[in-house]
């Protein structure tokens, strides 16, 4: 055989393998000395950066870091405080609690666009701020944080539903709930008192965004943001990357010169310095943990979670604390409550669910083991939930334990035959709702065998999101695993979950309606935290202890590991991203993780 | 030959409109309504139903379908239902960084395979041939997420050769972070195709013009690569450009793996998040491009053998 020399084009592949291959290697190590850059990972995509469309969390803290309110909340205090942003002070509100008045800080600009005049940033005044609230309503947008205003606002709602037929929205006529008195005097008046008002204009709905910007872009409005935030999109790589640069024209906020007691003293390092206090920062999207994970081991991340699967080998099982070998590389565990909770809806509607009575769920609630549930799937990370109500939050009652939030076979076979329905005789099949993705299925998987040794079969039902929505939403599902996070640091967000009107499509998917419960949420909602607001929120939960129409299960706790040259970073803020207080030490950095 | 390419245009009619009323068909029948997804978690019955006014979810089917076509038969494919984003734009962009990862890795492969397939069937049952048989099935075996793990583990982290994962849009910068996915999509593409050209050139090699043309003297250089490869080419050629649609369409595993923000990362969003148009333009755009590349073949056949007459 003669012997066989590769063909030009192959050739020619090799040499272009090759190049690619120096490209690859020299840029490894050519960006890794970049200072000033905060890089952080994000679990998923934001699907806008216009804030009338922020309806999720990762949405949210995206938006956060360019667009930004009246008000905001304390970076280093707990429980959770707010603090003045673009307005000067905190608002003065009438006797009534029915009118709020915000004086506008002087000289906050909105960054440089093509649509101002000059193309240079103005101004922001007090119309922009109705403008961008009436836009929350405004029925052509669809907005998914009309629900802050709805009902709330006087003549809101009234004018919401005259523009739905006219030709185009009129901004300039609005209700008479937002009021702009001068270019630095915005007055809002309610329907009805509202306590939470302060705490929904603090979330990425109440940012305010320049007229003239939203009507030259349009729909297009969310690719091109403009805002007068520490940060300026500087490219969105959807799926992949969003990376922002410092807004220079920045000065209205800087870092907190209190912290509270008990944290470390070098959170207050910055005190006092204008924000923000990196140059550039990175988003990272990751929505496959062993990619995250490697890139913050190499120390091309400056922080992320412990994904499930290395928790065992991250956190040592016995102290609940960092292993060595993380440790010794000056890696950093923080371990914060999240304000949520994780529950099993019962539909309340569903023709046996309502005959079977209060004694079946609470036989099933008694039938699990929460603790149990927590080692398995959560490597631990949570606490059991004994209401819907989340540690943290204003109306917490940390002495409130639920009776069947808690292990007893022998207690739930007693109940489930006094419910009429003794060894699971004569229940009918469970329908058991549930999401996509593995976990779900080993829940349910799990649930499945605890109801089967009390005598109940149970068949799962795996949905598209938006199918279980749909099933949700036309009361045909039975039983469904669900979680809820705080909009907001206050009891009543997690206590509307049952409140009977919010019926489904509302967040009330159970359709729960218990005329003595829902009394108390319409007192207590109107209320500040108080003594009496806490007795109220007690009795409360002990209705739902006994419907339990939820079986409740945690309030899930984050674990997260900082590198070194990290500073400044408290778990468990509630606004947006917390990029802005952040700062990355360079010459630490520049040693990498050792 | 004019004729054939006309008719067989007019005959992707009535197969893309069969494809868009099967999928509205699809959308329609599996329960999940995207205004209820889109309404948030605060949804209250008014503003599910403004927003299905909006996406026109409230007409009648014949009306959705109808608007659908529109939209098609513009090529104004409409906005996302999620992102609100133009979708033409979305393709765009996804489809550019898709063809980035997927097209040096086809050449690549294809290269090897070629080459390799045509030795080794030259070299049949001998040690060569059997390691490298051996070696492929072995390849194939494993599973794609396994290459992706221990790649981007020891190749990236490890020995810290590539960045572990990351895109830039920038035409010399995006290579530093699509070599080691090319890498794996090469590894992954290399062991089905080499034993698919290794059947091909043996079935070819045993042919009696092989047996004629090596009587006449000529070399073995000669004989592989002016006749059996010549001879070869109506499967390979099948086999080829029926794959570059694909390359378009993106890898959704490698890309979801490398945040590489391509066609397949928009595929399982669009999927994830029930967004219809999306997923409309999606299916029509591989339908098209399938039958486009598929008369393309045709073409090529009676351009390679000059046997294949187009009628």
């Amino acid at each position: 055989m003669s012997s066989i020399s590769f063909p030009k084009t192959t050739r020619y592949l090799m040499g272009l393998a090759l190049f690619l291959g120096l490209v690859s290697m020299s840029a490894c190590t050519g960006k890794a000395g970049a200072k000033g850059v905060l890089k952080m990972p994000a679990a998923a995509d934001a699907k806008s950066l216009d804030p009338a469309m922020a309806d999720d969390l990762y949405t949210n803290e995206a938006i956060s870091l360019i667009y930004e309110g009246l008000v905001e909340y304390e970076y280093l205090k707990r429980p959770h405080q707010l603090r003045p942003l673009i307005a000067e002070a905190m608002p003065t509100v009438s006797k009534d609690g029915l009118v709020y008045t915000f004086k506008i800080k002087k000289g906050v600009k909105f960054t440089d666009s093509a649509h101002f005049a000059g193309g240079k940033g103005r101004e922001v005044v007090a119309k922009d701020f109705v403008f961008s609230f009436l836009r929350i309503a405004d029925p052509t947008i669809n907005s998914g944080g009309f629900w802050i205003f709805d009902g709330k606002i006087k003549g809101l709602n009234d004018w919401r539903e005259k523009n739905k037929t006219a030709a185009s929205v009129d901004y300039d006529n609005g209700p008479e709930g937002f009021k702009a008195l001068d270019d630095s005097t915005l007055q809002i008046t309610l329907a009805n008192p509202y306590p939470q008002l302060l705490f929904v204009l603090a979330m990425s709905y109440g940012a305010v965004v320049p007229r003239e910007v939203v009507e030259k872009e349009g729909k297009d409005f969310g690719n091109k943001p403009v805002g007068t935030g520490p940060y300026i999109l500087e490219r969105w790589m959807r799926g992949s990357k969003i990376t922002y640069v410092k807004n220079p024209g920045y000065a209205h906020s800087s870092f907190p010169t209190e912290a509270e007691e008990g944290d470390d003293k070098a959170l207050l390092a910055d005190s006092g310095k204008t924000l923000p206090l990196m140059e550039r920062v990175e988003l990272s999207i990751f929505t496959e943990s062993q990619p995250l994970w490697l890139n913050f081991l190499s120390g091309q991340l400056d922080r992320a979670g412990i994904p499930k699967d290395n928790f065992a080998s991250v956190i040592d099982s016995g102290s609940n604390n960092l292993k060595k070998e993380f440790a010794d590389k000056g890696m950093i565990l923080t371990i914060a409550p999240s304000p949520d909770v994780t529950y099993t809806a019962f539909n309340m509607l569903d023709p046996f669910i309502k005959k079977a009575g209060p004694k079946f769920r609470q036989a099933i609630a008694l039938s699990g083991d929460t603790k149990d549930t927590l080692k398995v799937f959560y490597n631990n990370r949570g606490i059991p939930a004994h209401s819907p109500v989340p540690p943290g939050l204003a109306g917490y009652d940390e002495n409130f334990i639920n009776p069947y939030q808690r292990y007893d076979f022998e207690m739930a076979k007693k109940l489930l035959a006094e419910s009429g329905h003794p060894g699971g005789k004569g229940v009918p099949v469970l329908q058991y709702e549930i999401g996509q993705g593995a976990e779900s299925r080993q829940m349910a998987e799990d649930f499945q065998r605890r109801m089967d040794k009390l005598g109940i079969k149970v068949q799962i039902n795996v949905n598209q999101f938006s199918e279980l929505l749909s099933k949700i939403d036309q009361k045909k599902a039975m039983m469904w695993g669900v979680a809820w996070g705080a909009d907001y640091p206050d009891a009543e967000n997690f206590l509307q979950l049952l409140y009977g009107p919010n019926a489904a499509p509302g967040p009330n998917g159970a359709n729960y309606n218990n005329p003595e419960y829902n009394k108390l949420f319409e007192q207590m909602r109107y209320m500040a935290d108080s003594p009496e607001r806490r007795q109220i929120i007690h009795r409360m939960m002990e209705i739902f202890a006994t419907d339990m129409p939820w079986l409740p299960g945690i309030h899930r706790v984050t674990y997260g590991l900082s590198q070194k040259w990290l500073k400044n970073y408290k778990p468990g803020y509630m606004g947006g991203h917390i990029a802005k207080f952040l700062r990355v030490d360079d010459e630490l950095k520049a040693q990498g993780v050792k | 030959m004019f004729a054939y390419i006309v008719r067989r245009l007019l005959y992707a009619i009535p197969i893309l409109l069969g494809t868009t009323f099967l999928l509205f068909l699809l959308f329609n029948v599996v329960p999940g309504d995207p205004a209820l997804q889109l309404a948030g978690k605060h949804a209250t019955r008014e503003v599910i139903e403004t927003i299905r006014a909006e996406l026109g979810l409230n007409k009648p089917w014949y009306g959705q379908y109808f608007d659908m076509l529109k939209q098609l038969i513009t090529f104004d494919f409409g906005r996302s239902y999620w992102t609100k984003q133009k979708i033409t734009d979305m393709i765009l962009a996804g489809a550019g960084t898709s063809f980035s990862l997927g097209f040096p890795a086809f050449v690549i492969s294809t290269s090897i395979s070629l080459l390799v397939g045509l030795v080794i069937a030259l070299y049949r049952g001998s040690k060569l041939d059997k390691g490298v048989v051996a070696f492929s099935v072995a390849a194939q075996s494993v599973s794609l997420l396994v290459y992706i793990l221990a790649g981007q583990y020891f190749l990236a982290y490890k020995m810290g050769l590539f960045p572990i994962s990351g895109y830039d849009p920038d035409f010399i910068g995006r290579w530093q972070y699509l070599v080691l996915p090319i890498i794996i999509f090469v590894f992954l593409s290399v062991a089905p195709e080499l034993r698919f050209y290794r059947t091909i050139f043996l079935d070819e090699l045993y042919q009696d013009y092989v047996r004629t043309a090596r009587s006449k003297g000529l070399g073995t250089k000669a004989v592989l690569l002016r006749h059996v490869l010549k001879n070869a080419m109506i499967p390979i050629l099948t086999n080829l450009v029926i794959t570059i649609p694909f390359l378009i369409l993106g890898s959704v595993l490698i890309e979801s793996f490398f945040q590489i923000p391509g066609l397949g990362d928009l595929i399982v969003k669009a999927i994830a998040n029930n967004d219809r148009p999306v997923l409309i333009s999606m299916t029509v755009l591989g339908t098209f491009a399938y039958i486009i590349f598929n008369l393309i073949s045709d073409i090529l056949y009676a351009l390679v053998d000059p046997r294949v007459q187009l009628k």
